[in-house]
C-alpha cells in the first residue's frame, strides 16, 4: 500500500490536498482533504443588522467578494420582500460579467497554462513566454476596472447595496471602460488562439451530473431564482427557497467540507455546468469557437472546465460591452436604493460565482436581525464531485508513477477552479 | 497619485492571516502616515492590486508569515528576496508568486514586510497576543516606510 499526496492547494501550507492510497494496481481511498479550520461565519454575521450582512461576508474570499456581495443583498431583499430596479439589474450583472473575466483570466492564464505547456509557475512560464502572462494580466486588469468603475473599489465594493447602488458609474467612467472593453475583445480572440493551441488534455473520463442557475433569457449569472440539474438526460427544476433539496449536505470525516449530492449522485458547477444548462448562450461567435476548441456537451471530461472558462471569457467580455453601450444609450438615472421595511422572514438566493453556484440564505427577526445564516460556496458543493473524478483519473492512469498521477490529479484540482479559502462550511441552521 | 503605497494582504475572516489588512487599516488613520504614502487594503490577492501600482515610485507589500518567529516580529525583504515560491495555489498566486511574477513584467522597487503570526484560523480579528503587538508592529512598518522613502 503505498500514499500519493498532493498538498500547497491552499494559501496556508497544508490547509487542503488531494490523498489517494494505491494498494498495486487497487485504488482505495481517494480523498480531497480541506482541513483548515472551522470558518464560523454564523457567529461572524448572528446578532447583526441586515445592512451589516454584506460587508463582513464579502470578505469571505477578495478574488469572489462581488459574488459574495451581490449574492448576500439578493437573499436579503429576498427575504423583506424588496424588487430591485431594471437598472440595477443590469448594474449588478455588470459587476459579476467583471468578476468573471478576472478570474477566469487568473486561473486559466496563471494556474492553467502552466501545467498544460508544462512550466512550474506562472513565474517560469513568464521567463520563457511573457506575452502569454501579460495578456492574462491585460484581461484580469480589464476585469478589475469593471469592478471599480461600478461597485466603486476593486476589492470589497461599496456601491453595491441593499435595494440598488449608493453611487452609479458616471458617463466619463462609462466611456473609458466602453475603450477598455473594445481592446479586451481582442485580448480575447487572441486568447482563443491560445486556448485552441494547448495540447488536450484527456486522462479523466466520466459522466457527472451538472447544475447552474436556471436564467430567464439562458445568460445571467445573476437573474433567476432557479436552479437546473442534468444527470444522464434528466432535467430537474430547483427553486432557491427549496436549495436544500439540491445540496443534501453530508459531514464526511475526512474533511471539514461537507459533500453535496443530488439523488445521491455528486455534480458539477462551474462554467463547464453553466454551458450545460444553458446551451442558448452557444450562438454566433461563441458557437464557432466552441467547435475551434472542440468542445462537445455534454461533455464526461472535467479538463474541459477550462474550455468552459475560454467561451465564458469571450461572452463576458461581449455581454460587458453590451450593457455598457445600454447604459450610455439609455443613459444612467440616479435612482435612489429601494428603503428597507425589516420582518422576520428567511430569504435564499442562489447566483453563478466564477466557479459555480453560490447559495447565501439569511433568516432575520422582525427587527431585521440574523438568527441564522447558511453560505454554500461552489467549491463545497464540487467537492464530492472532485473526489470522484480523482479516483477516475487515477484509474485511468497507465503509468502508475506517483510525480505523473500527482500531476494529473493537480491539473483536475486546478480545472474545478477551486477556492479552498472559501470551501470550508460549517455553518449551522438553528 | 502618492509616491509610496503600501499594500496589506490577508483575510480578516482567518484571524492572523489578516494582520497586513489590520495594519494599514491602522497606518490610514494613523497620523505618523508620511504625506507621500497611500496604505490600502489588498485582500488576498496582490496580483488584483497591480493596477495601483502603476506609476509609484516604490511599494510596500504587508502580509503575514507563519514562519515560526515571534509573533509581530518584522522580516523586511527586497522584492521576494530568496522566499521558496513552490507553495502553490489552485485558486490565485502566492505573495511570492505574485512579487516575482510582477518583477519579471513590470520591475519596480517593492518591499515585502512580512510579519510573524502565531496562528492562522478561522475566525474575525486578531489572536490577543498579535494584537498586544501591534503598537509596536506599527512602529517598526513606519520607520521602515521612511527608510524606504530614502531608496
Amino acid at each position: 500500500m503505498r500514499t500519493i499526496v498532493v498538498e500547497h492547494l491552499a494559501r496556508v501550507e497544508g490547509h487542503g490536498g488531494i490523498t489517494v492510497e494505491l494498494d498495486g494496481n487497487t485504488v482505495g481511498n481517494v480523498h480531497f482533504d480541506v482541513v483548515e479550520g472551522a470558518r464560523l461565519l454564523e457567529p461572524l454575521v448572528r446578532g447583526k443588522r441586515f445592512d451589516e450582512v454584506a460587508p463582513i461576508l464579502s470578505r469571505i474570499c477578495s478574488i469572489c467578494s462581488a459574488a459574495h456581495t451581490l449574492t448576500s443583498l439578493k437573499a436579503t431583499e429576498n427575504a423583506f420582500g424588496v424588487r430591485i430596479s431594471p437598472q440595477t439589474e443590469l448594474l449588478r450583472e455588470l459587476m459579476y460579467r467583471g468578476e468573471s473575466i478576472e478570474s477566469h483570466a487568473l486561473h486559466l492564464f496563471l494556474l492553467a497554462l502552466p501545467d498544460y505547456l508544462d512550466y512550474p509557475s506562472a513565474t517560469a512560464l513568464a521567463a520563457d513566454q511573457p506575452q502569454a502572462v501579460l495578456l492574462g494580466l491585460r484581461l484580469k486588469k480589464l476585469g478589475n476596472l469593471i469592478q471599480e468603475t461600478i461597485g466603486g473599489r476593486a476589492i470589497h465594493p461599496v456601491n453595491a447595496v441593499l435595494g440598488g447602488f449608493g453611487k452609479v458609474p458616471s458617463v466619463e467612467h462609462l466611456i473609458e471602460l466602453r475603450g477598455a472593453l473594445i481592446e479586451g475583445m481582442k485580448d480575447s480572440d487572441t486568447m482563443v488562439d491560445l486556448t485552441a493551441s494547448l495540447p488536450a488534455a484527456n486522462f479523466c473520463h466520466c459522466d457527472t451530473a451538472y447544475a447552474a442557475l436556471f436564467s430567464p433569457n439562458g445568460d445571467s449569472y445573476y437573474s433567476g431564482d432557479q436552479v437546473m440539474v442534468a444527470a444522464k438526460g434528466d432535467l430537474s427544476l430547483i427553486r432557491a427557497a427549496d436549495y436544500q433539496t439540491l445540496t443534501n449536505e453530508k459531514a464526511v470525516p475526512h474533511s471539514h467540507a461537507k459533500h453535496s449530492s443530488f439523488h445521491e449522485r455528486p455534480f458539477m458547477v462551474g462554467s463547464l455546468a453553466r454551458l450545460t444548462i444553458n446551451p442558448r448562450r452557444l450562438t454566433g461567435r461563441l458557437a464557432a469557437t466552441m467547435e475551434r476548441l472542440q468542445l462537445q456537451l455534454p461533455s464526461n471530461n472535467p479538463m474541459d472546465n477550462n474550455k468552459a472558462q475560454a467561451l465564458e471569457l469571450i461572452r463576458d467580455v461581449e455581454r460587458a460591452l453590451e450593457i455598457v453601450e445600454q447604459l450610455l444609450r439609455d443613459g444612467v438615472k440616479d435612482e435612489r436604493p429601494v428603503g428597507i421595511q425589516p420582518r422576520a422572514a428567511t430569504g435564499t438566493a442562489i447566483t453563478e460565482a466564477p466557479r459555480g453556484l453560490l447559495i447565501h440564505s439569511y433568516t432575520y427577526d422582525a427587527d431585521g436581525r440574523i438568527t441564522a445564516a447558511d453560505v454554500i460556496t461552489p467549491t463545497a458543493l464540487n467537492a464530492a464531485d472532485m473526489e470522484a473524478r480523482f479516483r477516475r483519473a487515477v484509474e485511468e492512469c497507465p503509468e502508475r508513477e506517483d510525480t505523473v498521477i500527482a500531476k494529473r490529479l493537480q491539473m483536475i484540482a486546478r480545472a474545478y477552479d477551486p477556492c479552498i479559502s472559501c470551501s470550508v462550511h460549517l455553518v449551522r441552521r438553528r | 497619485m502618492k509616491p509610496l503605497l503600501i499594500i496589506g494582504l490577508g483575510n480578516p475572516l482567518m484571524g492572523d492571516d489578516g494582520v497586513g489588512c489590520a495594519v494599514v487599516e491602522r497606518l490610514a488613520a494613523d497620523p505618523r502616515l508620511p504625506d507621500y504614502a497611500e496604505a490600502v487594503n489588498g485582500g488576498s490577492d496582490l496580483l488584483r492590486c497591480a493596477g495601483w501600482m502603476e506609476g509609484r515610485s516604490r511599494v510596500v507589500v504587508i502580509d503575514a508569515f507563519e514562519d515560526g518567529g515571534d509573533p509581530g516580529s518584522v522580516l523586511v525583504l527586497e522584492g521576494a528576496g530568496s522566499l521558496d515560491e513552490r507553495q502553490s495555489h489552485v485558486h490565485h498566486l502566492s505573495t511570492v508568486q505574485s512579487i516575482r511574477l510582477l518583477q519579471m513584467v513590470a520591475p519596480a522597487p517593492l518591499t515585502l514586510l512580512g510579519i510573524s503570526v502565531p496562528s492562522v484560523k478561522a475566525g474575525s480579528g486578531l489572536s490577543p497576543m498579535l494584537a498586544g503587538q501591534m503598537p509596536a508592529i506599527l512602529d517598526r512598518v513606519l520607520r521602515e516606510l521612511t527608510w524606504s522613502s530614502s531608496m
